[in-house]
């Protein structure tokens, strides 16, 4: 402890009305370090650096912030951005209608003369793309990037400002295994620069070959500050769940039945008049299987999911049997009374009226088996609310309580109920625990294994391969629309998945 | 949002309302005559009932501006084929509604199906509507019933139930309330795990029957309650029963809540739509029956402005305009509001351009009133 620390929290106690977030949290951040933060949804992390931005100002909370040994007080945002505190939050703050140039230099632009000098934003900015390694156009409209590219464009953007911390809130939940690899030398560059970051991350494997010290918040107080090098994961993970953990990806293999799930050289262009972008998809999937579904961010899992379930692109051919019989292109609607069922990755997007109840968002799929003629049965409506509430082990204190504010697991959960609900044969699960913490995993896991036990069949993507090897009896990557290879779970390495995904190899 | 932020947006309706009622009780005392308070519900009836269609095109998160020139335009068809063709009434209002939907239809499905702004399909109604109307009663005054004559056209503003059955009906009413009072409880209450409060529901269910009863044993000291307000009444029930019950009324509040997410749970989003636009139709052509026989006659001015009344209501009703949230009960105390400002103020002769900017600021208000409240929701 030589060198003071540049950023800490003395003694940090943050209470909302009937809630208190943080009691007696004590954190520091040392220059030059990578710190990462771990805990469950709801331990208080979020609360913490909103604190360390200036999103809670001083007056809101008990105890001392301290910025290079000297105590801080910011009363916004822009105060903790002039001590040189810059986050990078979950949700990405560009404006999609402007350049990634016009995105760096947003609200900074240099002006020569009165106007804005246009050059040398674009000048500026692919120096800085260039400096730190990121390879896109710098002219393009952010909407045309990829997540994992407008990430980096933020980060960029944090270090055009003259930024000591850089404090990374799930970064990588919505990157590809390359983007993260990149993300991940981009910060260890810069803390060889001697800028220091502090990152939350809900993946232990990027925690551990990132991180130098790892801090485990539970229920809002600091259970423990660990050295990266002499942990372990089964630490951490004691540490925020605060009981053993032994099996990480719980899955039981069951009984195959017959195919439910069968396509057949599917070409699906995303519009009319447009090339086709999934090309000759053959997969078939067994009752009581988990198909995985792997690639890059890009190589069209989402899309192949969506447009079966009749959400995206337009068929040019192919074949599609759903229970034995044929699925033309369709609507979710119709998918639905089918027995197919999605839970989409965007769950915020796609998947929750925010504003909505628990139980208004959990019967929304299943209205007309729950009405009798024209008017809801709310008796049964409720009672089929409080099975799937009470079977998911929803965290809410009940079905009418407003769905935006719960945490991401049990807004995960709600989603899966209300697909649940519908009773599908065959269900599509993109991402489902992506952004959600390790015991809500564990549950939905189970929810997988109780699916497949009963019969059904199961379609599987995941961006984190530990997740798709683990929970898969079988996987398919993609790469570019295509096939790019089958692996059964034994013959499935870390190595020949990516090598297909990158489209190197053919299995 | 704090609960007594909650609860202050969902009661500054109801605290507006007795300020405007005292503010006016005070100024001039005829306000609360019989006489007046008897104009008042008529006048809150067709202002209202524009609204509570407003509201299930808004939930979607839609607009619809041109309802003001549809009133007009469909109370002037069937008063031109009423007193110039000399069709019977009844035949010329079904027409009339026929058409409304038909039109209200159309104009749904072009919002939707070819993905078109609904503020500027029905900015262009409003102009087409307007436009068709003059033309339909060739610029004059054409009388909903010929000369000296009733028929049922005129009668819906002119006709008021007779004592005896406006108090049957207010009891029968104050009886449906309790039953459906009682079942939401006993539901609340078992999601809450508690026993249902029965106590506390029979405390509403007298308060809101004596509030009836009130309300019958004043219209009845003029000449009884009017048709308009049992009009109002049943559409009210009905929409109540549409936004809470129905799987349609679900879906609006899905569809305005979140689009995206509505589609993917299987929710037939362009049905809806179309739906509610065509539920719209409906409400303006009975509207414009009641509009234009309480002016007696179809006249060139008949329906102005009407939209921004509609909109206005829903909005300090607690309706939001990027939809999802808003209530049939709280649109009819917007639209109470918007009624008695403009009663009182008739009633004051305040002039019409005052008229006017008190309308637009009244609006406003309730917008500004309505982010701020809302703003950490």
């Amino acid at each position: 402890m030589s060198a003071p620390p540049l950023l800490s929290a003395r003694e940090i106690t943050k209470r909302f009305p009937g809630v208190t977030a943080l009691s007696g949290v004590s954190f520091d951040l040392r220059p030059g370090e990578i710190h990462a933060l771990c805990g469950e949804n709801g331990a208080g992390k979020s609360t913490l650096i909103k604190l360390l931005s200036g999103l809670h100002p001083h007056g809101s909370y008990e105890g001392e912030l301290t910025v290079g040994g000297r105590p801080a007080r910011f009363a916004s945002v822009r105060d903790a951005e002039k001590a040189g505190i810059a986050v990078i939050c979950q949700e990405l703050a560009l404006v999609p209608e402007m350049s990634a140039a016009e995105n760096i230099f947003l609200g900074a632009e240099p002006v020569s003369r009165g106007l804005i000098d246009w050059d040398r934003v674009r000048r500026e900015s692919k120096t800085l793309l260039e400096r730190f390694g990121v390879a896109l156009d710098a002219e393009a409209p952010t909407r045309e990037l990829g997540t994992g590219q407008r990430q980096l464009v933020e980060i960029v953007k944090a270090l055009r400002k003259d930024t000591r911390v850089l404090i990374l809130d799930e970064p990588t939940a919505a990157l590809t295994e390359t983007e993260t690899a990149a993300l991940m030398a981009i910060l260890k560059d810069l803390r060889a620069r001697g800028i220091a970051c502090i990152y939350i991350s809900h993946r232990l494997e990027e925690v551990f070959a990132l991180a130098d010290r790892i801090t485990v918040l539970r229920d809002g107080a600091t259970v423990a500050t660990l050295d990266a090098a002499a942990a372990t994961r089964q630490d951490v993970i004691r540490h925020m769940v605060g009981r053993e953990i032994r099996d990480l990806f719980p899955r039981r293999a069951g009984k195959r039945g017959e195919a439910l799930l069968r396509v057949l050289g599917l070409d699906v262009a995303p519009a009319a008049g447009r090339p086709a972008f999934l090309r000759d998809v053959s997969f078939e999937v067994r009752a009581g299987e988990v198909l995985g579904f792997g690639g890059l961010m890009g190589a069209g899992r989402t899309e192949l999911l969506m447009h079966l379930f009749g959400a995206w692109g337009r068929r040019l051919g192919g074949e599609v049997e759903l229970l034995g019989r044929p699925l033309p292109p369709t609507t979710p609607q119709r998918a639905l009374e089918r027995g197919l069922a999605l839970v989409s990755e965007d769950r915020r997007r796609y998947g929750l009226v925010l504003d909505q109840s628990v139980g208004f968002n959990l019967s929304l799929s299943s209205l007309a088996k729950l009405s009798s003629g024209a008017l809801i049965d709310e008796t049964r409506e409720h009672a089929a609310n409080a099975v799937q509430f009470k079977s998911l082990r929803v965290k809410a204190s009940g079905l009418s309580t407003r769905v935006g504010g719960l945490s991401g697991g049990n807004q995960q959960k709600v989603v899966l109920g209300r697909a649940l609900m519908a009773a599908p044969r065959v269900i599509f699960l993109d991402e489902p625990t992506r952004g959600i913490d390790v015991g809500a995993k564990l549950e939905v896991y189970e929810i997988v294994n109780a699916l497949t036990d009963a019969g059904h069949a199961v379609v599987l993507v995941s961006s984190e391969l530990p997740e798709l090897m683990g929970m898969s009896d079988r996987i398919l990557m993609l790469h570019d629309g295509r096939v790019a290879g089958e692996f059964a779970k034994a013959e499935a390495t870390q190595e020949r998945l990516l090598a297909a995904a990158m489209g190197h190899a053919r299995a | 949002m704090t609960d007594t932020r909650r609860a202050l947006r969902d009661l500054s309706p109801v605290i507006a309302l007795a300020l405007i009622w005292g503010a006016f009780a005070l100024v001039s005392p005829e306000f609360l005559s019989p006489r007046n308070l008897s104009m008042l519900v008529i006048e809150l009836s067709t202002t209202a009932l524009l609204a509570l269609g407003m509201l299930l095109v808004i939930l979607p998160g839609h607009i619809d501006l041109s309802v003001g020139s549809g009133v007009g335009l469909i109370g002037g068809i069937a008063s031109v084929l009423v007193f110039h063709h000399g069709w019977p009434a009844p035949l010329a209002m079904l027409l009339g509604f026929v058409v409304a939907v038909a039109v209200w239809t159309a104009m749904g499905a072009v919002v939707v199906k070819q993905k078109m702004p609904a503020f500027i399909i029905t900015l262009g109604g409003l102009l087409v509507f307007k436009g068709l109307f003059w033309l339909v009663i060739r610029n004059a005054t054409v009388p909903v019933a010929p000369g000296g004559t009733t028929n049922l056209y005129s009668m819906l503003t002119t006709y008021y139930l007779p004592p005896a059955a406006g108090l049957t009906l207010a009891l029968l009413c104050a009886g449906a309330f309790a039953r459906l009072r009682w079942s939401a409880e006993r539901r609340s209450a078992a999601d809450r795990g508690e026993p249902a409060d029965g106590e506390r529901v029979f405390l509403e269910c007298f308060a809101a029957a004596q509030g009836l009863l009130l309300f019958v044993l004043i219209m009845n000291r003029f000449r009884g309650v009017p048709l308009p307000v049992v009009i109002l009444a049943a559409a009210t029930t009905g929409v109540v029963v549409l936004t809470r019950r129905t799987r349609f009324g679900r879906y609006l509040y899905a569809i305005g809540g979140n689009e995206e997410a509505a589609i993917m749970s299987g929710v037939p989003v362009e049905r809806v739509v179309i739906g509610a636009y065509a539920i719209m139709g409906a409400v303006v052509a009975l509207t414009g029956y009641l509009q234009t026989a309480y002016s007696g006659a179809s006249t060139t001015t008949v329906g102005d402005l009407m939209e921004l009344d509609a909109v206005a209501a829903c909005v300090i009703g607690g309706t939001s305009l990027k939809g999802g949230r808003g209530t049939a009960v709280g649109v009819l105390f917007g639209a109470l509001i918007m009624a008695s400002l403009l009663n009182g103020m008739t009633l004051l002769a305040v002039s019409p351009e005052y008229k006017l900017i008190v309308r637009g600021l009244v609006l406003a208000l309730a917008v500004w009133l309505d982010t701020r409240l809302a703003r950490d929701s």
